[in-house]
């Protein structure tokens, strides 16, 4: 027991972590994004169902960049919901934009809430570690815990997929300019090479001068003008 | 006499030529003359019509009444110029009056102009000179060469003359002139041009010479010349005072034989004649003009402005924009155009400098000239724009500086400031909402995504983050600090039950070595009848085998532990210790055949495992 006694710390500052976040979610105009700050009769902070129906008052305003981008990022927030992948493709089918299948790992994602899926993460892992930990300790039951260990590394695994599914999420913009011109240099003297359709989303490897590096879902890479793109996940101030 | 002939016969062929000349007209150009345009009866004029170009015309005589034509020689003339051929046939005629008045003889072709000739009564009119006369002094003062009017200064013999002409005489270190080089070839006499003209002076340049030159067919003093015309601009690199001259390399025909026995060639006056009769060689010699003085002045250093970049000349500039609206992000061009004349190389501008207002990118500059030289033109300067921040954004003047030589002073030229308006970018208003929800009844995508799902309620909770919570750095240090203790653990007692497991097999191996040893004790002792060490060394060697069994030390393994532990089973073993004991303090010895039975015990027992 004394041995475990030491952990205990780490579970309070995880257990203070997700606390503190709480506490901001309820205070949040002390993080508020960029945009948000810009715009200073709209509420601070994100939530699914804002997003959500900011997407739908673009998408009814004939924006389709600005929707898909705020879908895409309710479902950040709300992978489960289904209205938001509905009028999600609803808008992709409108601009002529070709469905994207989910995978495996995006399936994965979707099986519970973000914040559910981190705690099962955090969950299996405790069990995982502490029943590998007895079977070292105690010869009796190893079967037992075996099997526990088991049950905690699946847990851990769902967390670990979800997380791998969305990790490109992060590095990914939506194109809200209609016809952005994608040059081979950061610089606007470079005639285009090809131009990007609103609402299509792009990776972001690289960012310069006002200009993103971008990849389109083809494989053409270029420089786009950052003030045509919109990333899924902001930077933090 | 034979030359004589000779004449005639050239003479009656040339109409004939004339006649089966035919080719297309379209390729060839023509050009008459008649000097002098003003003989006294009696005298004879002479008409010299050049054709030049890649095909020949059928030209027949003129006629005009009161006046004789008759064609005296006729000549065609290869010309190679950088390389490039040029073709050209003179034909001479003579036109004698037969009476007195003002003909007008009409051209060689339809669209060339007439050409008029007055004749005046023999004593009465205006001193005339045939140029057929051997005492023609126009044609003495330019076949002797040297003579020099007018800016021309013929070879000594007469054939050609290289003129250099600038509008000014005093101008400004940097500053471009248009200059003109003509170099004049007589028609048979010079036959090509080697190189382009060249600037005898180092401290000066000649930008852009034009490659081809103008060419056109001229008579001078009667004598007909084809001029070609080069168009430059001229550039001094350092003051002072300097004598330029321009230099031209030519091949010409010069005469073998003594002017004194050509006295022909004063008496026809043309070269096809003089080349038929006398002998002659082509020789490479370069023409020279004459010195042109020029003063070069320093550029005042007293109120030159910094931005001055060594722009010399008269111009005026202007700005414009690509558009006067604009959406934050999206680039824009901002334009000057600098127009006038004088040394467009050196007109330069960094235009617009970056700052909070406007993210500036390097311009890049284009030039239209509206002559072949490049003095005169429009320099357009082109920069892109991107517009920072959302408004109505004023983009300053721009400023262009250059030294005027008219008003010998320095100008700096100002444009007027532009205004545009930017709209906030689609990227920044990405988190607030359109602004048609306002006040919108029929919102107008309504159509389009009519099919939409309704709106959520919104809850009141929100998070700073997209992120999902496993992604966030908090999380990955608390649960990889978690999955380091749990992985260091769990190594760390694997490694100790590992180190134990090691640690008895170490020991089984070396029990199981001193069994072994003792095994070969029994077999010693038994060979040498020494019962006490045989029984000592065969308990020894199950005290061995039986600690590792039990995890206990030999010492420990007695007769007390062997009832405690074996039971009624293992009598053998326990009478081999009391035997044991019996040999080792009584003496008492087993028969020999009881040796071998004890080793076969403790054998089997250590052998195979088998528990005693």
């Amino acid at each position: 027991m004394t041995r475990f006694a030491a952990w205990g710390p780490l579970l309070a500052a995880l257990v203070f972590s997700a606390g503190s976040s709480d506490a901001q979610e309820t205070q949040p105009q002390s993080a508020a994004p960029p945009e948000a700050r810009q715009q200073p009769q709209a509420p601070a902070g994100y939530s699914a169902a804002a997003l959500y129906n900011l997407a739908n008052a673009y998408a009814r305003a004939g924006k389709p960049g600005l929707a898909v981008l705020n879908y895409e990022r309710a479902k950040l927030l709300d992978p489960q919901d289904p209205d938001i992948d509905a009028n999600l493709q609803r808008v992709r089918d409108a601009s002529g934009l070709r469905p994207v299948p989910a995978t495996g790992l995006e399936r994965l994602e979707r099986i519970a809430n973000p914040t559910t899926v981190a705690w099962m993460g955090v969950f299996g892992l405790i069990v995982a570690g502490l029943c590998m930990l007895a079977r070292e300790v105690t010869p009796a039951h190893r079967g037992k815990l075996l099997a526990a260990a088991l049950m905690g590394f699946c847990l851990l695994g769902v967390t670990l997929g979800s997380a791998l599914a969305v990790w490109p999420t992060l590095h990914e913009a939506v194109v809200v300019g209609h016809a952005v011109p994608v040059r081979v240099s950061p610089t606007l003297i470079e005639e285009p090479i090809f131009t990007l359709p609103e609402a299509e989303i792009v990776s972001v490897s690289g960012e310069h001068d006002g200009f993103m590096l971008i990849k389109t879902g083809a494989g053409r890479t270029g420089w786009a003008p950052q003030a045509n793109l919109g990333l899924i996940v902001p930077p933090r101030p | 006499m034979a030359a004589g002939a000779a004449l005639l016969a050239a003479v009656s062929a040339t109409p004939a030529n004339l006649a089966m000349a035919a080719a297309s007209a379209a390729a060839a150009s023509v050009d008459a003359t008649i000097e002098p345009s003003q003989i006294a009866l009696g005298e004879s004029a002479q008409l010299t019509i050049m054709t030049s170009g890649n095909g020949a015309l059928a030209l027949p005589l003129p006629v005009v009444p009161g006046l004789e034509f008759r064609v005296v020689g006729q000549s065609r003339r290869i010309e190679i110029i950088n390389g490039a051929t040029i073709s050209s046939t003179s034909t001479i005629i003579r036109v004698t009056p037969e009476e007195a008045g003002v003909f007008t003889i009409p051209g060689p072709t339809p669209k060339s102009p007439p050409l008029v000739l007055r004749v005046t009564q023999g004593n009465g009119g205006a001193p005339s000179i045939s140029p057929y006369s051997p005492s023609s002094p126009r044609l003495k003062s330019l076949i002797p060469g040297g003579s020099e009017a007018n800016g021309i200064r013929l070879t000594p013999d007469g054939s050609a003359f290289v003129r250099f002409e600038v509008p000014k005489r005093e101008i400004y270190v940097g500053e471009s002139v248009p200059a003109v080089i003509q170099v004049g070839m007589r028609d048979g006499f010079a036959s090509s041009i080697n190189s382009l003209p060249k600037l005898n002076n180092a401290d000066f340049t000649l930008n852009n010479l034009s490659l081809q030159p103008e060419r056109m067919a001229k008579s001078i003093d009667g004598k007909p010349f084809t001029l070609y015309t080069w168009h430059s601009l001229l550039a001094a690199i350092k003051p002072g005072t300097y004598a330029l001259t321009f230099g031209a390399p030519l091949t010409v025909r010069i005469r073998t034989q003594p002017r004194g026995d050509s006295m022909l060639d004063d008496l026809l006056g043309d070269p096809f004649m003089q080349n038929f009769f006398g002998a002659t060689v082509s020789k490479n010699i370069t023409v020279t003009s004459p010195e042109t003085a020029i003063k070069v002045l320093p550029l005042p250093a007293e109120g030159r402005p910094a931005e001055f970049s060594g722009a010399v000349g008269s111009f005026k500039i202007s700005t414009d924009l690509s558009s006067a609206t604009n959406t934050a992000g999206d680039p824009l061009t901002l334009r000057m155009h600098v127009s006038g004349s004088g040394n467009f190389d050196r007109v330069e501008s960094n235009m617009l400098a970056g700052d909070g207002q406007w993210k500036t990118y390097q311009p890049k500059a284009s030039f239209s000239q509206a002559d072949s030289t490049g003095y005169r033109g429009e320099k357009t300067f082109e920069q892109p724009l991107v517009a920072l921040q959302p408004g109505v954004q004023t983009i300053p003047s721009l400023a262009f500086s250059f030294f005027d030589p008219g008003t010998r002073r320095y100008e700096t030229a100002r444009s007027a400031p532009l205004r545009v308006t930017v709209s906030p970018s689609p990227a920044d208003s990405a988190a607030s909402p359109p602004p048609v929800l306002a006040n919108a009844a029929a919102p107008p995508g309504d159509a389009m995504h009519g099919s939409l799902r309704p709106d959520h309620a919104e809850a009141a909770a929100r998070t700073d983050s997209l992120i999902p919570w496993y992604l966030r750095p908090q999380y990955l240090g608390v649960a990889s600090t978690f999955a380091l203790l749990f992985g260091g653990g769990w190594v760390a007692l694997h490694r100790r039950e590992r180190n134990a497991r090691d640690l008895r097999r170490q020991r089984e191996r070396l029990r199981r070595e001193a069994g072994e040893a003792c095994l070969k004790r029994m077999a010693s002792a038994s060979a040498a009848r020494d019962t006490a060490l045989f029984f000592s060394s065969a308990r020894s060697a199950l005290q061995q085998y039986l600690s590792a069994a039990w995890q206990i030390e030999p010492e420990h393994v007695t007769s007390a532990e062997l009832d405690e532990r074996l039971g009624p089973d293992a009598d053998d073993i326990r009478q081999l210790f009391v035997l044991a004991d019996e040999a080792n303090y009584s003496g008492d010895a087993p028969q020999a055949a009881d040796f071998d039975r004890w080793t076969s015990i403790v054998r089997r027992s250590m052998l195979t495992g088998a528990p005693p």
